[in-house]
């Protein structure tokens, strides 16, 4: 008991270092880990005959020996290509408005900023920031302004 | 009339003419070169080529007649519907914007918008295949909400011309845009 309420308090606390009990699921993955992996092993290279004389007569097929492992890599190759497609395809396109402002920028325009305060953060619309870059270049910094449009190009 | 060496966002050279018609009339045209004839002939080789290698190897006449059918349809297609020989703005101030896409073929496609939905030209950056590019917008007002956007246009879409090109047009068009 006394253990139990220390292990739950160290676990409330969050942090990654090292505690009994990770070391005993860490030994006992490990041990699961090897044990599957020789089975797996005995599995795919003993023939047959002697499985069967063993006694272990329904064991699966060696063909999934094969199988399974090539059908995993084949998803995983398969599953970049669809991450590609599925980021290129949730991209707003050029004529939508998400590229402009989004609901969180409207709610803020209609806030009012209090008086005497200091202006809280808000979401500068996109026809002030065109005119502070390209209609008054005295505002900003003529290097600062070229080094950005060489970097956006 | 005005024209300069500019640059699309592949590096391509495009070209842009900018007409003042009056004080508040101008007109954008960007220009794309013409479907180049090294890239018609090496394109036209390849895909006959590869249709008698399969006449080679299959020993069927009909893969070359398809072959040049397929050529054929193929270019009077894209040189319709996909090559853009200039793209155009018209800015008439307080009346509206014509947006206008003439294609290799002749086809024009022309759209205009009047100046009382729009909202500003501004120039927009977004994510674009796997870069992020500037290109030139029309915001569109909401009925509803005078401050909000309903829709974006982009311009110059086929040509996707560079930062400098779009802030000439920029600043013309706000020059006129600020007049109404």
């Amino acid at each position: 008991m006394k253990t139990l309420f220390a292990v739950l308090k160290r676990m409330m606390v969050n942090s990654p270092s090292p505690l009994p009990e990770r070391a005993i699921y860490g030994f006992v993955l490990f041990l699961g880990s090897q044990f599957g992996f020789i089975l797996y092993l005995v599995w795919a290279y003993v023939p047959e005959p002697w499985l069967h004389s063993l006694g272990l007569t329904y064991w699966p097929q060696k063909y999934w020996a094969v199988a399974l492992p090539m059908y995993l890599l084949v998803a995983l190759t398969i599953s970049f290509v669809l991450l590609l497609g599925i980021n290129m395809m949730s991209t707003a396109p050029l004529n939508s408005v998400d590229t402009v402002t989004d609901s969180y920028a409207k709610s803020q325009q209609a806030q009012e900023s209090q008086k005497g305060a200091v202006p809280s953060l808000k979401d500068v619309s996109i026809s002030e920031v065109n005119r502070i870059f390209f209609l008054s270049p005295r505002h900003l910094n003529h290097q600062v302004k070229s080094n950005l449009e060489e970097a956006c190009k | 009339m005005t024209e300069e060496e500019f640059f699309d966002i592949n590096g391509n050279t495009i070209s842009l003419d900018c007409q003042s018609h009056s004080e508040f009339c101008k007109e954008f045209t960007v220009s794309v070169p013409k479907l180049s004839l090294r890239k018609v002939m090496n394109y036209t080789c390849a895909v006959w080529l590869t249709a008698y290698a399969v006449f080679f190897a299959t020993d069927n006449t009909n893969v070359l007649s398809a072959a040049i059918i397929v050529t054929l349809v193929g270019m009077m297609l894209h040189l319709h519907f996909v090559k853009i020989d200039h793209e155009s703005m018209l800015i008439i101030g307080s009346l509206g914007i014509q947006i206008s896409a003439s294609y290799a073929s002749g086809r024009e496609s022309t759209s205009f918008i009047e100046m009382s939905k729009v909202k500003d030209i501004v120039i927009n950056e977004a994510i674009y295949m796997q870069r992020v590019i500037y290109y030139l917008c029309i915001l569109l007002k909401e009925p509803s909400d005078p401050d909000g956007v309903s829709a974006v246009v982009p311009l110059f879409q086929s040509s996707k011309p560079r930062l400098n090109c779009l802030e000439e047009v920029y600043k013309s068009c706000q020059d006129i845009l600020g007049q109404s």
